[in-house]
């Protein structure tokens, strides 16, 4: 019995098609994974179902009916439901205030807050969560609030459970226990949509693999016919191995950090050299942000020896600059571009005063124009438009702009922070293939990234941060996977 | 002395009514997420409507047609922020310039006189003050029910927080938003009303003559709390009364103490407050100012 | 497959100008309706447009008809005084914007900079070009420094500068005409007669006339001509106005590329500060010789509607500022067919309110003459 089929489904951002004719059925108690690179369409086709984006072509149907879900209200009442990656609870509110918002149960027109509490009680029994409900939910752990999340959409009764990418923001034994306790909801009837990319634990939880490729559905699989390597040649497609690192030869030590503490970071002490990538792994929220902005100057360290580039006194943004660290920030529109500049003044930033982007005190329009158009050649930039807004490009092009900037004025540390995120195949290939480039020229890069694929894959040399302090360190050829999730874990010795 | 606190506390019922009732308003609006600096110009649109309303039915009708103009003016403010996304401030700027225009050529166009309307009755008095002055006195106390104890008001507060997370439950951001500035709309045009008939007997060309700015004020004073700015806006009556009962009662102070200097005081004690209060203690809502856009990616 | 290219600079500008000349055109619109059905019909209507026109830009058919110069030079001379306030208030106002911070303190900036040169034109004797220049400077930098407190409140303490602001137009209001002026500073004048307002600036204050007795055309608006021209070069063309816009525009990327944020914060708010200060003074020493009992007209916040309409843009704001003074020259003819003076007024907060709805313009302009080049 299929209880909900999309037919047909396309959908379009601005000139970029999201979703190309795809189509996908689940059936009542079923586990689907819907898997994918970043920017395949995943989210974005469940966003369609769960009525928050409107669907340009396309239907759904719910048991056998066609029906038009044009906001979340219309898929709640239709029994489905969606756990967002980025949780849409109200932070300064209760945990019973989050779950029965919306439906809220009232008495002579007067919130009746006892019965709400009985009721979200009598939900969080019935499914076998336990919730401290009256706390307020900014005070809740991350799994906590995903819990949260979880029960919202079982209060209102849903039939369908939609996950998106669940355990980005979890450590791996909150990541089991979401699995166990969802299988035990699918086992009692609920038909549960995962969203991931991790291939490993959509094979131990699915029964079925739907797999989408550039907003094409191009595979469906039983889960049980499927290994991870099959699962990603169909993500990826042919295309030749992505780079990877090899035999580094690194030289002098262009950063030193002595019993550094900083925001989350703890006594960190740590070098990094020329001609080496050093990759730091951790569960996202471990202190890696920090340990990029005390990098560039972007944080003040509170304790401890930090020596970037020969420079021991305060680092600030613009001094890390002038001795040549160049940053690849997380969130690049707002850290790493002014979108409502054109793309020939982003080239500029960072570097405003000096030639051939200034002549004195005025701009000079002519030497920045060259520049830019060498730019967007030498990095394939596209359109090559340098009076284009920035925001105007697509992402993967804004990326490319920005880690052609960072490289451009011969910086000898690079500052990445998750790189590749959100990009389509192509700019992630090209943005790892600059960021071995620049180590093969001599260039030191710190990676920090939360896809340990990555770090594995493009780091010489890898720390591991839990709760700001380094739990452990590996040298290519010495890495183990599992030892260093361990690691990660904060688990020291095993 | 004791006439001196008679006649200090005759004043504030007399005066605060209009900066409470916009006050109040101007918490719903923002803390629904919708920056709401148009009061002025809803209070003036109240103003205006109750007493134009007034010449032709009885001024209780009027006060009604004055709390409508407000949120009439409200959703205009709500629909340019919610639906055209304009930035909150300037639309709400925007307002206050076409009201105060809008005002002075519907004077001369309807009753030619550039400085008010004809004279017309004003409220009666229950127990020596109009009826909008007891009005003042629940009102800070019903909204702050109907935002604490009510499911509108767990909505209000959740949209201006997160409004992502009233979306995902199933409840329509847009039409919320537009309800609360629209309440906010008729709480300023309430207060606008209480200007032109009970305090005076007329609309003036200058009402509110800046009292929205200070319920704004009031509203940051107190905290984006119903009870907070209506305290608030307590607070800034008493200075006022304060310095009228104090001139009158003792002319030499003036020689000591200008007047313009006791005017500027309560505004400078917003300024002072708002300096050396700890950070963080005074926290608009997460979501203030920030136009909701579920396809935004 | 040729790549599509960005669309030229030109044609972005007239892009941007689009939404407020529709703005404008459609508040004309809307005005000239409201005037027909409430003053008796189209034609009352035209004329009431026309002597507005002719207000604004002279008396032309007076002129064909042999009138004397003066016809055009008397308008012009109002216009420009309008004008120049206008222009230096709304850039005032554009400039804070142009680093992220709404002043809404232009008409507090504006009282102490005219009080300043209120009081430097009356109380030091000098020649008199020095004098002028000296009150200027005075008013400038009172006006600076008046917006200096909510910078640093800003970025020390991080009080909203809306709120703070607001907060000190009444400060100043209260102290300037509450106290100061009718108090302290009010004008004495033999025989115990007495006048509002403080005393009459020496002749050597005032803004030179530039044709003499027939207008009351002044220097102030070559004042806010130039100021406009800088300020437009120093956003377009020099290294300082490139920081001050990333900063208005992406204050994290900004820091994260070393610019200082808080140095441009507090340059930019000063210098919306002087604008007003300068505009307070263009209307003391070139029209009213003193500081009077009261400003009136709220300039300051007019300037939110100049740099609002005018995009922000130095020369949007110019040519805003040019047509609205123009309009509210020509208002006052309007009197005469029963409309008030401050009808052009009505047609600004109009105009304002329908660029408020900018996004409703630029969605329009799209569909009708969609954008060249774009993404992939």
């Amino acid at each position: 019995m299929t209880t909900i089929a999309l037919r047909g489904i396309s959908k379009r951002f601005g000139t970029q098609l999201a979703l190309d004719d795809v189509s996908l059925e689940l059936k009542a108690g079923e586990r689907v994974a819907v898997v994918g690179e970043n920017g395949a369409g995943k989210s974005s086709l469940m966003n369609v179902l769960y009525g928050l984006y409107a669907a340009d072509r396309g239907e759904v149907h719910v048991d056998g009916r066609a029906v038009r879900i044009r906001t979340p209200a219309d898929a709640l009442a239709l029994g489905i439901g969606m756990v967002h990656q980025h949780f849409t609870l109200v932070p300064t509110l209760t945990v019973v205030e989050n779950v029965v918002l919306g439906r809220e149960p009232t008495r002579l027109g007067l919130l009746d807050a006892q019965r709400a509490r009985h009721e979200v009680q009598a939900t969080c029994a019935r499914f076998g969560f336990s919730l401290e409900l009256d706390a307020r939910v900014d005070t809740l752990t991350v799994g906590s609030q995903q819990k949260v999340e979880i029960v919202k959409a079982l209060h209102r009764g849903v039939r369908t459970l939609i996950l998106d990418e669940p355990t980005a923001v979890l450590t791996p034994q909150e990541a089991d226990e979401l699995f166990s306790v969802t299988r035990r909801l699918s086992d009692e009837g609920l038909t549960v949509v995962l969203i991931s990319h991790k291939l490993r634990e959509v094979l131990a939880f699915a029964t079925r693999v739907a797999v989408l490729r550039r907003g094409t559905k191009v595979a469906e699989v039983a889960a049980t016919a499927a290994t991870p390597e099959s699962l990603a040649e169909l993500m990826v497609g042919p295309r030749a191995p992505s780079a990877t690192a090899s035999d580094a030869r690194p030289t002098d030590v262009v950063a030193a950090l002595v019993r550094v503490s900083a925001g989350k970071l703890r006594d960190v002490s740590c070098v990094v050299r020329a001609g080496e990538v050093l990759g730091i792994a951790g569960v996202d929220g471990n202190g890696q942000r920090e340990l990029a902005e005390v990098l560039t100057g972007l944080r003040v360290v509170d304790g401890g020896t930090l020596t970037v580039l020969g420079e021991a006194s305060k680092l600030t943004p613009g001094l890390a600059r002038a001795l040549g660290v160049a940053h690849v920030p997380e969130d690049r529109l707002k850290h790493a571009v002014v979108t409502d500049f054109s793309v020939a003044e982003n080239v500029a930033l960072g570097r405003q005063r000096r030639p051939p982007f200034a002549k004195g005190p005025r701009i000079d329009v002519e030497g920045r124009l060259v520049r830019t158009t060498a730019l967007l050649e030498a990095h394939d930039v596209r359109p090559r438009a340098p009076g284009l807004r920035v925001g105007a490009l697509s992402g993967g092009n804004q990326q490319k702009l920005v880690v052609g900037r960072e490289l451009d004025g011969a910086p000898k540390l690079l500052v990445a922070v998750q790189p590749t995120r959100g990009l389509d195949l192509a700019a992630v290939d090209a943005v790892r293939a600059r960021l071995l480039a620049f180590r093969a020229s001599g260039g030191a890069v710190v990676l920090v990234s939360l896809d340990l694929d990555e770090v594995l894959a493009l780091a010489d040399r890898l720390l591991v941060l839990h709760e700001g302090r380094v739990t452990g360190e590996f040298s290519r050829g010495a890495f183990d996977e599992r030892l260093i999730g361990q690691r990660m874990l904060g688990v020291l010795d095993a | 002395m004791s006439g001196l606190v008679l006649s200090l506390l005759d004043t504030v019922l007399d005066a605060a009514p209009a900066l409470v009732f916009a006050a109040v308003g101007a918490t719903l609006s923002e803390r629904a997420g919708v920056v709401n600096v148009g009061v002025e110009g809803m209070m003036r649109a109240g103003a205006f409507a109750a007493a134009a309303a007034a010449l032709v039915m009885p001024t209780p009708l009027g006060v009604v047609v004055g709390v409508a103009a407000g949120a009439l003016v409200g959703a205009l403010h709500g629909g340019l922020c919610i639906f055209a996304r304009s930035d909150q401030v300037v639309s709400g700027m925007a307002i206050n310039l076409v009201m105060l225009a809008l005002g002075q050529f519907l004077l001369e166009a309807g009753f030619s006189s550039p400085s008010g309307t004809p004279p017309i009755t004003q409220l009666p008095r229950w127990l020596g003050h109009s009826p909008l002055t007891w009005l003042a006195v629940v009102t800070p106390h019903m909204i702050h029910g109907l935002m604490e104890r009510t499911a509108w008001g767990l909505r209000v507060r959740a949209v201006g927080e997160k409004p992502e997370a009233v979306a995902a439950m199933g409840v329509r951001v847009s039409r919320l938003r537009l309800g609360a500035v629209m309440a906010s709309g008729a709480l300023a045009g309430l207060g606008g009303a209480h200007l032109s008939t009970a305090v005076l007997d007329r609309f003036e060309h200058h009402m509110p003559a800046g009292l929205g700015f200070m319920a704004v004020a009031a509203m940051v004073f107190g905290r984006w709390t119903p009870l907070g700015a209506a305290l608030a806006a307590l607070f800034f009556s008493f200075g006022n009364a304060l310095r009228l009962s104090l001139a009158s009662s003792f002319p030499g102070l003036v020689e000591h103490v200008p007047q313009g200097v006791l005017l500027a005081l309560p505004y400078a004690l917003t300024l002072l407050v708002l300096t050396f209060q700890r950070p963080g203690l005074a926290r608009a809502p997460a979501a203030l100012g920030r136009p909701y856009d579920p396809e935004l990616r | 497959m040729p790549e599509p290219t960005g669309p030229s600079s030109r044609q972005a500008a007239v892009r941007a100008a689009l939404p407020s000349v529709l703005a404008i055109a459609t508040s004309l619109v809307v005005c000239f309706v409201a005037v027909a059905v409430l003053r008796g019909g189209v034609e009352v209507a035209v004329d009431a447009f026309l002597a507005m026109t002719w207000g604004a830009i002279g008396d032309l058919p007076k002129l064909v008809d042999g009138a004397s110069i003066a016809v055009l030079l008397r308008p012009w001379g109002e216009s420009a005084t309008k004008a120049a306030l206008l222009t230096l208030t709304g850039l005032s106002v554009a400039v804070a914007f142009r680093v992220g911070l709404f002043n809404i303190g232009a008409q507090g900036q504006l009282m102490v900079g005219a009080l300043a040169a209120a009081v430097v034109g009356a109380g030091v004797e000098l020649p008199a070009f020095a004098h002028v220049t000296l009150c200027l400077l005075a008013a400038g930098a009172a006006g600076a420094l008046y917006a200096l407190g909510p910078a640093l409140l800003k970025l020390r303490r991080g009080v909203h500068e809306v709120i703070s602001t607001i907060m000190l137009n009444w400060v100043a209001v209260s102290l300037v005409e509450n106290w100061l002026v009718p108090g302290p500073l009010r004008a004495q004048v033999g025989g115990g007669n007495s006048v509002a307002g403080t005393a009459q600036v020496h002749e050597s204050a005032e803004l030179p006339r530039l044709v003499g007795e027939v207008s009351r055309l002044n220097a102030g608006i070559l004042l806010a001509v130039v100021a406009a021209l800088v300020l437009w070069l120093w956003l377009s063309r020099f290294v300082g106005g490139y920081e001050w816009r990333a900063v208005g525009l992406g204050p994290e990327a900004a820091r994260a590329a070393g610019i200082d944020v808080a140095g441009a914060v507090v340059r930019a708010m000063v210098t919306s500060g002087a604008l007003a200060g300068l505009a307070g003074a263009v209307l003391v020493l070139g029209t009213e010789q003193r500081y009077p009992a009261t400003l009136g007209a709220p300039y300051g916040f007019d300037g939110i509607a100049m740099a609002l309409i005018g995009n922000g843009h130095p020369l949007g704001v110019l040519a805003t500022s040019v047509l609205f003074g123009g309009l509210r020259a020509g208002g006052t003819r309007m009197q005469l067919f029963g409309v008030h003076k401050s009808f052009p007024e009505l047609i600004q907060g109009l105009a304002l309110l329908l660029v408020a709805a900018r996004l409703i313009w630029v969605r329009l302009v799209d569909r009708l003459a969609p954008p060249r080049g774009g993404g992939p």
